[in-house]
Parts: C-alpha cells; sequence; structure tokens
C-alpha cells in the first residue's frame, strides 16, 4: 500500500477504505449466504465441525484488520521523531515507544548481551530482536501481510481464473483452445522457477509479489472450473434455457455460475494457505514481503546457532505461520467435505 | 593436507581479468609476481620476489619514470600441455615446460591492455607509456577479419610493442610511465602481473574441448591448481617445479627477529616453503554449519559468524572453551573503510544548497553512533572511522578525532536548527524532510542494517525513506544521478592513502567521468592538495598535506565515514604461523605449518554422535502400531 | 491410436514454443541487457568494458525483429538458441550453462530421486495401511498428523531438523556434501530425510482418497465377496486401479527431478541445480534462470505427453475416447 501514494493521510484514506469495503463485502457475502437455505446449513454443520479454527482464523482476521485502520497524529515517540506524522494503526499505537536498544529475551529485565538495564523491564512478553522491536509487536504486524498476500492475491485471481475458465468451457471451440494453450503453457513451468522469475523482474513491492502469486495460481482453479463448466453445460435445464432463447450472459450468470459457487469457496480457501506457504518460500530465498513471517523466519535461522539460544523472533513467527496454516487448512478440508464430497485430489 | 571453507566461487582465474576477493584464494598461491609483501611487518613493506631487488625509479627527461626489474635465472613454469605449441621438451613430471622470461610478463601487461579481456584495472595501467596506442592498435586491426583469426600473441606481435613494457632481454624488464607514479610498484605485487606463456593464452580459449583461461592456470606459484570445481571443490597441490625452492635464499621463511609478536613464527625462520603439501578448499554456503564443522575439527581455519561469536570470542580474547580446544585467535583491522555518502550534485543534500546541506549533512554525520551498530552487528568487529585511511597506512592519526563522527544528538538537533530544519520539518511542507537512502541490497538481513541508521536519523526528526532495489536499478539510479544517500565500501587495492583520496577528487567524480566518487565531491582545494600529496614519499610534508585534506572532509561531509573493518579468525592449534593480511592477494598459505597428527586425535576425541533418541522413537512407533495389529487380528476371527 | 500420438505430441510442441516466446518476453522485455552487463561486470566497468561485455554474450543486437534487421535480432536468436537447446554462457561468471548443468546434474539426482522413491513409496504404503485400517483410531491420527504436516512450511522442517538431528543429536553432517561414494550417504541422509517427511503429509491425504475412492467401488465389494484376503484387495485390485492418479502425479514430479529442489540444496550446502538457480537468483543471473525454466518446462511437457499415452495403454475406456 506505501507505493501508491506519498502522503500519510492519503495512505490512511486508502488502508481505511479497503477496510471498510472489505467489511462491507464481508457483510453482502454473509447476507447473500444467510438468505439461502441450503447454504445456511452448509456453513453451520462446518461451524460445528470446525469451531475452534474459525475462532482462530477470526483472530488473525481481526488483529489484521486492527493493523490496517491508520491515522496521522497522535503522541510523539520519544526516539522516533518521525514517527507521529506518519499514518499509524492501531497496533502501532499500542506498542508506542516500546523499543529497546537490541536483543532481550522474553519478559527480562536486562538487555541480553551486555545486560545493560531494559527501558522497559518484564514488558515484553516475547522479547526483542536484533534492532530492540517488541518481537509480539512485530509478529502481530505479520498477520496484516499474510492476510494480505492471500487474500488479496485470492480476490484477483479467483474471478480471473474463474472467468477465463467458465467462458472457455461455455463457449468452447477457438477461444477455449486459446485459453487451454495458455493454460497448458503456464502449467508447464515449474511453479516455484516461474514464481522466482516473475518477481525479480517485476520488483520486490508487495503488488508485484501479489501479481506473481497470482500469474503462477490461476491454472489450477481455472482448469477446475473450465472441466465444471463442460458438464454443467450438457445439463438439461441449460439446453432448455438455450432453447427458450435465453442468452448467454443469463445463462453463465443464473445457471452455471451458482453451480460453482461451492468450488470457488473451497478453492479459495485452500488457495490462500498455498499462497502464504509459497510467500514463506520466497522469504527464505530473499524475495519475500517485508514484515511478512516468513521473512522474519529467514532473518532469524541463523539465531538458533548462537550459543545461549535466541528462539525468541523464530518461535512466535513459526507459530503463528503454522496457526493460520493450520486453521485454514482444517476449514477447507472441512468445506471440502460439506460442500462437494466427490471434489477430492484434483485441488492439491 | 589443509582442509578451508569458502562461500563465493572464483569468478575467474584469469589474473588479466580477475579482481574479486572470491577469485584470489587460487589466483594468490598459483600466481607469482615480481614483488610481494613482508608477510610480517606493518605498516606493509615490499620485498623482492620473482624480482631480484625492488627497482629504483628513474626520472627521465621528458617527465617519465623508468623502472628496470631483474629476473631471477632458472624460473620455470609448470608443465603443461600447452607448451607442445612452442615444441618444448618434457620436465620431470613428463609434460612439456619452458623458463620463465621477461617477455612473458610483457604478454600479460598486453593482456591487460586487450579490449577483448575486458580488464577492470585498464585506468591504471594506461599510466605506462604507449599502451593507450597499443589498445587502440589492437581494436582497429582487429576489424580486418584476417588479422582477428590469427593466434592472440601474433596480434599482439603484429600490433606492435610500446614503450611502457619492455624486455630487454630474457631476464630484464623495464616499465616506463609517462608520470611519476610510485605506486605502480604495488601493482606489481598482485596478480594482474603474473607472467603469463602466450602458449596458454593461444592453447586454452575455451574450445576444442579445452578450458578458457577463466577456468584454467599455467603459474609458476608455490601451488598448482590440480582439481577445480568451483561449485564444491577446489585442490591446491604443492608445486614441485617452483623457482622459489632453488633460489633457497631468496624463498625461505623469512627472518622476523625482532619484529614484534613473533614468538610462534621463529622456529620456522630459514626453512624451505611451503610447508603444506596441499589444500583443499570445499564449498560451504551457510556461515553456521561452515563454523559447526570447524568446531569439530574438520576445517583448520574459520573466520567467526556473528551467532557464533560470544561463544568464542570473552572480553576480546577467546573464551575458555575454545582455549580448551587449543584454538588461537588472529585478529587484524584491514584496510578499508565503509562510509555513508551523500550525493553533492543532489538539490537538498548537495552542494548547491550551499550552507544549509552543509548543515545538514554534518547533523547527520553527528548522530551516527557506529560503536552500537558494530556491537549489534558486527560483535564489535570493527574500528570506528574518523576519516578515510586505514589505520597501518601512512596519514592515519589514531589520535585524530573528527568531531563529526562522535555521537552528539543535541549538538546535532541544534546545527538543524541553524539548517533551517528545526526539529527536523521542513518549512515547505511543514513535514519532516523527506530524504532517500538508496541501496542496492534488498535482503532481509540487509535491511535490518539500513533501518539502523534510518532510526538514527529519524532520532531527528528526519523522515529517511529507505529505497532497497536489485543492483540494476540501483546503478541505473547512480548512472542518472537521482539518489541523495547511499552506502558503499572501498578495500585498498595497495596500501597507499592515495588509493584512498583518489577517490574523493573532482576528476574521479561519476558525473565528470563516471568514476568512482559517487559522492560527486568537486573541491578545487581539495584537489590541489591531492595533486601534491599523491607521488610524494612519506614525509613531514606529506603528512602535513593528508591533515588539510582531512580537514576540508570534516567541514564538507561528503563522506559519513563508519568503521574500518576487523577480519578475525579462528585457528586450530595444529595449524602453525598464520598471520591475518588485509589484502586479500597476498598468499599467506605457503607460511602455514600443519600437524596432522594432532589433527586427526582431536577430531576423533570431538566427534561422538548421540544414538538414544533414534532408539527411542523407533520403540514408540513401534509401540504405536502394536494396537491396530491387534484390533485387525480381533477383527478378523 | 497412431493419429492420436501424433497429434498429442504436436500439441506438446506447440506448447513448448508458447514457453520460448513467454520466456523471451518475461526476460528481454523488463530486464535490459544494458541492466545485465553491468550487473555482472561490475561497478568499476567502463562503457566500452560493457559494450564488450555484451558483445562477448550476444546481447548486443536489437530485441524485436525490424526492419534491416528481421533475422538479426534478440528473438530469433533466442528461438534458435532455445529449440537448439544452446543455453550460452551464465551472465554471472561467463561458465558454459550446460556445464553447470552436467556438473549439477548429479548431487540434483542423488538427492532427489532418493527422495523421490522413498518419499512415493512411504505415502502410499501408509495411505494404503491407513485405507485398510479406515475408520479406526489409526486412520483419524494419520489424517489428523498429515493436516498437520502440511501447515508447516518446508523452511521450518529444514531449520528444525538441521537443528535437533544435526546440531543437537550429532548424527549427520549439517550440511555440504561429497560424491565420494564411502562418505555420500552421510550427507544425503538428513536432507533427503526432511525432503520425505516435509512431503509426507500432503501426499498421504490425497493418496488416501484415492485409495478411499476406489475401496467403495463395486469390483472391490466383488472381489472380496469371492473371497479375496483383504491384503490381496488392497494391494493387487485397488491399487492397480489407482495408477490413473498416481501416473499424474509422478509425472508431475519429473521436471524437479531435474531441477532440484531449491530449499534442500540451498539450506544443504549440496551444488546441485536447485542450488544453482538459487545463485542464479542473487546474482540476477537471468540466462541461467532462462535455462531451468526452459528445461523444467521441457521435461513437463515430454512427461505429460508420455503420461497421456501411457493413459491409453493403462485405461482402455481412456482409448476409446482418444
Amino acid at each position: 500500500m506505501m507505493e501508491l501514494s506519498n502522503s500519510p493521510s492519503a495512505q490512511a484514506m486508502l488502508s481505511n477504505g479497503i477496510v471498510v469495503s472489505l467489511l462491507a463485502l464481508g457483510g453482502l457475502a454473509a447476507r447473500a449466504v444467510l438468505r439461502n437455505e441450503l447454504w445456511r446449513a452448509a456453513f453451520a454443520r462446518v461451524l460445528g465441525l470446525r469451531r475452534w479454527s474459525i475462532v482462530v482464523l477470526s483472530l488473525y482476521v481481526a488483529v489484521a484488520l486492527l493493523d490496517s485502520v491508520v491515522w496521522v497524529g497522535g503522541s510523539m515517540q520519544s526516539e522516533d521523531q518521525v514517527a507521529s506524522f506518519e499514518a499509524r494503526s492501531v497496533i502501532d499505537r499500542l506498542f508506542v515507544d516500546t523499543t529497546e536498544k537490541g536483543y532481550s529475551a522474553p519478559m527480562a529485565r536486562v538487555e541480553f548481551y551486555d545486560k545493560s538495564p531494559l527501558l522497559h523491564p518484564q514488558r515484553h512478553l516475547l522479547g526483542t530482536n536484533i534492532l530492540g522491536q517488541d518481537v509480539l509487536y512485530v509478529t502481530l504486524k505479520g498477520a496484516r501481510v499474510a492476510l494480505l498476500i492471500g487474500g488479496l492475491t485470492s480476490l484477483i485471481t479467483i474471478p480471473l481464473a474463474l472467468f477465463f475458465g467458465m467462458t472457455a468451457g461455455y463457449f468452447g471451440r477457438r477461444w477455449d483452445d486459446l485459453v487451454f494453450f495458455v493454460m497448458s503453457t503456464l502449467a508447464s513451468m515449474p511453479g516455484i522457477l516461474l514464481l522466482i522469475v516473475l518477481i525479480m523482474v517485476l520488483g520486490k513491492s508487495t503488488v508485484s509479489v501479489c501479481v506473481a502469486l497470482g500469474v503462477t495460481s490461476w491454472v489450477g482453479f481455472c482448469r477446475l472450473s473450465r472441466g465444471e463448466t463442460l458438464k454443467l453445460r450438457e445439463m438439461d435445464y441449460v439446453s432448455a434455457a438455450r432453447s427458450l432463447g435465453v442468452s448467454h450472459g443469463k445463462i453463465l450468470l443464473r445457471h452455471i455460475l451458482p453451480n460453482l459457487m461451492h468450488l470457488v469457496i473451497i478453492t479459495f480457501v485452500l488457495l490462500f494457505s498455498g499462497l502464504v506457504l509459497a510467500e514463506a518460500t520466497l522469504a527464505w530465498l530473499g524475495i519475500g514481503v517485508d514484515g511478512s513471517w516468513g521473512q522474519m523466519i529467514a532473518v532469524a535461522k541463523d539465531e538458533l546457532s548462537r550459543d545461549p539460544v535466541v528462539w525468541w523472533n523464530i518461535v512466535p513467527a513459526g507459530a503463528a505461520l503454522f496457526g493460520l496454516l493450520l486453521s485454514v487448512n482444517l476449514i477447507g478440508d472441512a468445506l471440502r467435505d460439506v460442500l462437494d464430497p466427490r471434489t477430492w485430489g484434483s485441488q492439491d | 593436507m589443509l582442509y578451508l571453507p569458502f562461500a563465493t566461487p572464483p569468478k575467474t582465474l584469469d589474473p588479466a581479468i580477475s579482481y574479486g576477493t572470491a577469485d584470489t584464494v587460487v589466483t594468490n598461491k598459483v600466481f607469482d609476481t615480481l614483488l610481494e609483501y613482508h608477510y610480517v611487518k606493518r605498516p606493509y613493506e615490499l620485498v623482492p620476489s620473482m624480482a631480484r631487488t625492488i627497482p629504483s625509479a628513474q626520472r627521465l627527461q621528458d617527465g617519465g619514470v623508468r623502472y628496470r626489474f631483474e629476473l631471477h635465472p632458472d624460473m620455470w613454469f609448470e608443465g603443461d600441455p600447452c607448451f607442445s605449441l612452442s615444441g618444448q621438451s618434457a620436465g620431470p613430471d613428463g609434460l612439456p615446460r619452458r623458463r620463465v622470461t621477461a617477455a612473458d610478463f610483457v604478454f600479460e601487461i598486453q593482456r591487460v591492455a586487450d579490449p577483448l579481456l575486458a580488464s577492470q584495472v585498464v585506468e591504471t595501467f594506461a599510466r605506462l607509456r604507449g599502451f593507450s596506442e597499443f589498445r587502440k592498435r589492437l581494436d582497429e586491426r582487429r576489424r580486418d577479419p584476417a588479422f582477428a583469426r590469427l593466434r592472440v600473441e601474433q596480434q599482439y606481435r603484429a600490433a606492435g610493442e610500446f614503450e611502457g613494457a619492455r624486455a630487454l632481454d630474457d631476464h630484464t624488464l623495464e616499465i616506463t610511465l609517462t608520470e611519476a607514479y610510485p605506486q605502480i610498484l604495488y601493482w606489481f605485487a598482485m596478480p594482474v602481473t603474473t607472467p603469463v606463456p602466450w602458449e596458454a593464452a593461444a592453447y586454452y580459449t575455451g574450445e576444442n574441448g579445452r578450458p578458457p583461461l577463466t577456468e584454467y592456470t599455467v603459474s609458476t606459484g608455490p601451488y598448482v591448481l590440480t582439481s577445480y570445481d568451483k561449485q564444491a571443490r577446489m585442490v591446491l597441490s604443492r608445486n614441485p617445479q617452483w623457482w622459489g625452492l632453488q633460489h633457497e635464499r631468496e624463498h625461505l621463511f623469512p627472518d622476523v627477529t625482532g619484529l614484534p609478536e613473533v614468538g610462534d613464527l621463529l622456529a620456522s625462520v630459514g626453512k624451505s616453503l611451503p610447508f603444506v603439501d596441499r589444500i583443499e578448499y570445499r564449498r560451504e554456503q551457510e556461515s553456521i554449519p561452515a563454523f559447526s564443522k570447524f568446531l569439530q575439527g574438520y576445517y583448520d581455519m574459520s573466520g567467526i559468524s556473528r551467532e557464533s561469536f560470544d561463544k568464542v570470542v570473552r572480553e576480546g580474547g577467546l573464551s575458555e572453551e575454545m582455549k580448551q580446544k587449543g584454538m588461537s585467535l588472529s585478529r587484524s583491522v584491514e584496510p578499508g573503510v565503509y562510509y555513508i555518502a551523500f550525493n553533492l550534485e543532489d538539490a537538498v543534500v548537495g552542494s548547491k544548497a550551499g550552507d544549509r546541506s552543509r548543515l545538514l549533512r554534518q547533523a547527520m554525520s553527528l548522530v551516527i553512533d557506529v560503536k552500537e551498530y558494530l556491537r549489534l552487528f558486527a560483535n564489535g568487529r570493527g574500528v570506528p572511522a574518523h576519516s578515510p585511511i586505514p589505520p597501518g597506512l601512512f596519514g592515519y592519526d589514531a589520535a585524530y578525532k573528527n568531531p563529526f563522527r562522535t555521537p552528539n544528538l543535541e549538538r546535532a538537533r541544534a546545527l538543524l536548527v541553524e539548517a533551517g530544519y528545526p526539529g527536523g520539518i521542513d518549512p515547505s511542507t511543514k513535514q519532516p524532510l523527506h530524504l532517500t537512502f538508496d541501496v542496492a541490497d534488498t535482503t532481509a538481513e540487509g535491511q535490518v542494517r539500513y533501518m539502523f541508521w534510518v532510526n538514527q536519523w529519524r532520532k531527528l526528526g528526519l523522515n529517511v525513506e529507505l529505497a532497497a532495489t536489485n543492483y540494476n536499478q540501483f546503478y541505473a539510479k547512480m548512472l542518472k544521478g537521482s539518489y541523495q544517500i547511499y552506502t558503499w565500501g572501498w578495500m585498498a587495492d595497495y596500501p597507499d592513502p592515495e588509493n584512498f583520496m583518489f577517490l574523493l577528487t573532482t576528476k574521479m567524480a561519476h558525473s565528470v567521468s563516471g568514476g568512482p566518487n559517487n559522492a560527486n565531491f568537486k573541491n578545487a582545494e581539495f584537489d590541489a592538495l591531492f595533486e601534491q600529496m599523491r607521488n610524494r614519499d612519506n614525509d613531514a610534508e606529506r603528512a602535513r598535506l593528508i591533515k588539510a585534506m582531512l580537514a576540508i572532509l570534516e567541514r564538507e561531509r561528503p563522506w559519513i565515514e563508519l568503521f574500518y573493518p576487523e577480519d578475525y579468525a579462528l585457528v586450530h592449534g595444529w595449524l602453525k604461523n598464520v598471520r591475518t593480511v588485509g589484502l586479500s592477494t597476498v598468499c599467506t598459505a605457503k607460511y602455514y605449518d600443519l600437524d596432522a597428527a594432532a589433527r586427526a586425535r582431536a577430531r576423533a576425541a570431538w566427534n561422538k554422535p548421540i544414538y538414544w533418541p533414534a532408539w527411542l522413537v523407533l520403540a514408540a512407533l513401534v509401540l504405536s502400531i502394536v494396537p491396530a495389529v491387534l484390533t485387525y487380528r480381533r477383527e478378523r476371527s | 491410436m497412431l493419429a492420436y500420438l501424433v497429434r498429442r505430441s504436436a500439441y506438446g510442441l506447440f506448447v513448448v514454443l508458447g514457453v520460448i516466446f513467454f520466456l523471451f518476453v518475461l526476460f528481454f522485455t523488463v530486464a535490459s541487457p544494458d541492466d545485465i552487463a553491468r550487473q555482472a561486470v561490475g561497478p568499476k566497468a567502463m562503457p566500452e568494458v560493457i559494450q564488450q561485455w555484451k558483445v562477448n554474450h550476444g546481447y548486443h543486437l536489437p530485441v524485436w525483429p525490424g526492419a534491416g534487421h528481421l533475422s538479426d535480432n534478440l528473438l530469433v536468436d533466442h528461438v534458435q538458441r532455445m529449440i537448439a537447446m544452446d543455453f550460452g554462457k551464465s551472465d554471472a561468471d561467463g561458465v558454459v550453462i550446460w556445464e553447470r548443468i552436467r556438473q549439477g546434474m548429479w548431487p540434483s539426482f542423488f538427492l532427489t530421486l532418493p527422495m523421490f522413491v522413498i518419499g512415493m513409496v512411504a505415502s502410499i504404503l501408509t495411505s494404503l495401511f491407513v485405507a485398510f485400517f479406515r475408520e479406526t483410531y489409526l486412520d483419524r491420527w494419520v489424517v489428523a498428523l498429515s493436516v498437520l504436516a502440511m501447515s508447516i512450511p518446508t523452511l521450518l522442517y529444514i531449520i528444525f531438523g538441521q537443528f535437533i538431528v544435526g546440531t543437537l543429536l550429532r548424527w549427520f553432517p549439517v550440511s555440504g556434501f561429497d560424491a565420494d561414494p564411502a562418505v555420500i550417504l552421510r550427507f544425503l541422509t538428513l536432507p533427503v530425510l526432511i525432503g520425505v517427511v516435509s512431503g509426507l503429509g500432503s501426499s498421504v491425504r490425497f493418496f488416501r482418497t484415492v485409495f478411499l475412492e476406489e475401496i467403495h467401488r463395486d469390483y472391490v465389494r466383488t472381489a472380496r465377496a469371492k473371497g479375496a484376503s483383504e491384503m490381496r484387495v488392497m494391494f493387487y485390485h485397488v491399487l492397480r486401479n489407482s495408477l490413473v492418479p498416481i501416473l499424474t502425479q509422478v509425472v508431475m514430479e519429473i521436471p524437479f527431478l531435474f531441477t532440484g529442489s531449491l530449499l534442500l540444496e540451498a539450506g544443504f550446502g549440496i551444488p546441485g541445480l536447485g542450488a544453482a538457480t538459487f545463485e542464479a537468483i542473487s546474482a540476477n543471473d537471468f540466462s541461467t534462470l532462462r535455462a531451468m525454466v526452459f528445461l523444467g518446462s521441457l521435461m513437463f511437457i515430454v512427461g505429460q505427453v508420455l503420461t497421456d499415452i501411457g493413459y491409453t495403454l493403462v485405461d482402455p475406456r481412456i482409448r476409446l475416447d482418444a
């Protein structure tokens, strides 16, 4: 988000605007789902099966949202004179003025290496990192990055893949051939290599990483929706609608699309975890997004070899990453079982 | 056999092209030069090697300077199939070989001149008379396809000799410069001036299944390259035909009696070099596993990674644990300097803004606390720098304290007010002054380091944005001049202050000639002082000139000098005669001595694996299957 | 049958051309040859040195075909070279890329082949085992463990694996590689182990679903009714009929066998193709990256064509459709 505008208040407006629109979108989607009896029953079942996973996921979302609500101004930080002019989030403000000079162990009174007294003794639940930042703070900020990568990329990738897949399966012939060809070309390139090359070429900003991730992941769902559309096209009610003279567009929207929605939801959830995992890999290779947990892990991996061991940087990041992936995977599994017991294996 | 780790593979082994520290692990051992550095004496001192004596400069009528090198007789290249090109007879190892002549030194200098090889030190050797003209002639004649098909040494011969480098006879080399440049002698201690046989260049072209000279060496040094898999393993073996073995008087372990801290070396004085038979380099991309292996005794010497530092060094000396293993610590300050620089062509921080920007630069310089940086990121290894000239060089004054390099937040804030940026606020925008810090490192680890500097400036209220791009974009920014603040480092080519001060002269400015003065510092007074000081001998007048130049730098602050890097090396007890020399072109390995029996004993004692968890896991697995098998049995019956 | 073979192969070739063109657009239109040259030669180089480097590496031609240079441009050059598989020299250090591939192929192979074979065997056996014990506590535990295992990123496996097995227990060296047959096992065991374990989670889940699908089919019930033992049902009937999805998985892994595992090789210091790619990333070595992506794609496409043809042999239903 930083690259899009220079002024902090413009950044603040953009970020807050996105939070509001996301909440609105979420609200609209929830309303649409709850209206439909079948959907409501399905989600109730999932809720029952995976209560804890949903709670955990909501926690992540809440933290990410809190970190996205930003505004300029407020108290001056004693060490950092510039911060009060920048757009800071709720999370930022909770941790104002908590920076130490260097490493410190969780809940310690003194600095880790030179044993000098801390500025805020026993205030750091997870200790501090090499720059003196509170580790809990840095970890919480990573939630927003992870959800951004998973969520934003999915939000862009899935509609695009859906569009191409649906139209290719429905209209067939030349368009289908073209789409299928492009899919084959992209799919034949080793995913991780293509991802790396795209990022090296597009640059390292958050947007380009999302674009690169999108380009490498849309093929799977496109293929799936194309296959489903091909099957749906042969259905009786579709032929009936055609013979009645209903336009292609209406058929796609009214008959085909709703029958693909369950796939969309399952794919969204599973793609999400795949994307977060992919970003972690990129961070390990040195080309990840700033502030992500993968990057925290990559930077802190050498700290395990110190003597005494500095574990409080890598463990929270790893645990946070693991927690997110596990809850998303569990929810995705449950969704799959509930919504479409037949769809197995083609997503992996 | 010596075992050492290496992280980056050499880029090229061709001495005419090689210019990076990764190459020198091989090139400094296989390529011998006319002169070399004394192993122990500091400040650095040149001693003769392939040349009999260090020649003195002979001034010529037309302002030029001439040096005459007398070579030892009876120096041989290693035996190699390439010498079949000149019909040489076989040596003791069955391969054809021949003697080294002065013409081989000339050939290498011609190779440096060759535009096709794209050598990076052309500017230095352009001082040789006729060098640039030879280069041009060669380029022009190559346009003729018939000429271009000739073998390389024939091309050089046809392009004609030049006065700058001539072989008067087989054993006399004459170098003529267009102007006085006493530092040229240092270049004759670097692999770029090693003798190269024309047969090697003609034979090893990369065609006909033969490797190119970037991957193959035909050399004269104490070691020869016997195995080269640069991604994994490089092996150097003792050269039985090394000329140093014949010239015993010249190539024994130097007499170091009377020098400080030489106790451990005295036993080797007068003995014939090298002591170690083979050196094996193994690729270790990650520093921590490499260090673990070192601790286990599989490597004989190692640097100390940041993570392991506290385990190894306590209060400036070795920790108990390390002492018990019999290790020793070797420390030295490297002749190099790391700095943050301003682009003086920039509108905000540059000279166009006059006093305002000068005060800004001084304030920014005043708030940088290098000691803290070194403590966090380098375990305190490094000497905070107050000037561009590192210790060990003439012109370095340990007592000199740059007033703008001793951190003082209050004074910095006051300077900012004077500069018209009270509290860091830019009055025209009412926001903190926005500056960009351009770096070519996009890794997360690099980011952490740069954020340290950024945070220090934020204390002043300056909003310094970190602009990390890949190297290409960084360089593009440099070319366009669209950068404000950046960080750089410079390691000495040779130990003379001229090699540092030239980085700030107008002639070298990036905007003027594309040179290394990226700060675009253009100060006429400084230039004038530089012209006077650069060729002087190390006398009182030179010291005075340097002091005056430093005073200018102090005031103008084109650079914020950060630190001189310190090199710590851990050495196992069975490896002797180790000294660290900050110049990577120096071959230190030929002086090392190894007690292989002691090493074998230590390895056996230190590496005993722990097996009990494996049995535990196996037991757990078996136990978990038992109920399943029982259930199955039950269901079947 | 022959017509299908020809058609399928021709399509494969077409896709290869698509990949070549895509790679060209990606590499040559975004990073200019000047950038690559400067990156390789270094900061102190003069413009003529840059130009010479470009000539030496073939980057001095115009990018797209145009008037006067219809065949003398980078696009045509690139297409020709890719088809001939002449990858030229590395941008970073001038080594002939095929040399690098030849050298790196073996270490990668020594790592990926055991990993693949052991991983396949382990996951198939575990899934069969679990499908055998379906609905019992064992099944539930294994499924839960699989999801857990899947949620741990590979890099965490590597970091903790190295820490526990290499540093704490000192069973194996933490990294490094030596092709000497006497010691090669010591260096390969840990990375192969970690590679297998990290992939086990998703493989087991996948195969388990495949096998469970098959188990509920009619022919299995028939076989059981005929008196076949459970073991025979599992290993003979179910496994055989699951060959199609298993084959698909195998094919998808083939390019990986050659390109090597980036993460494992980088983390364990194994000088294979994965490590070469990793270095190419840090060195901005586009020519090596281009070669690796192209090779990987080629392997994959060939594998896919072979699989499709293999399908027709394995499953008669498909043959009729084709």
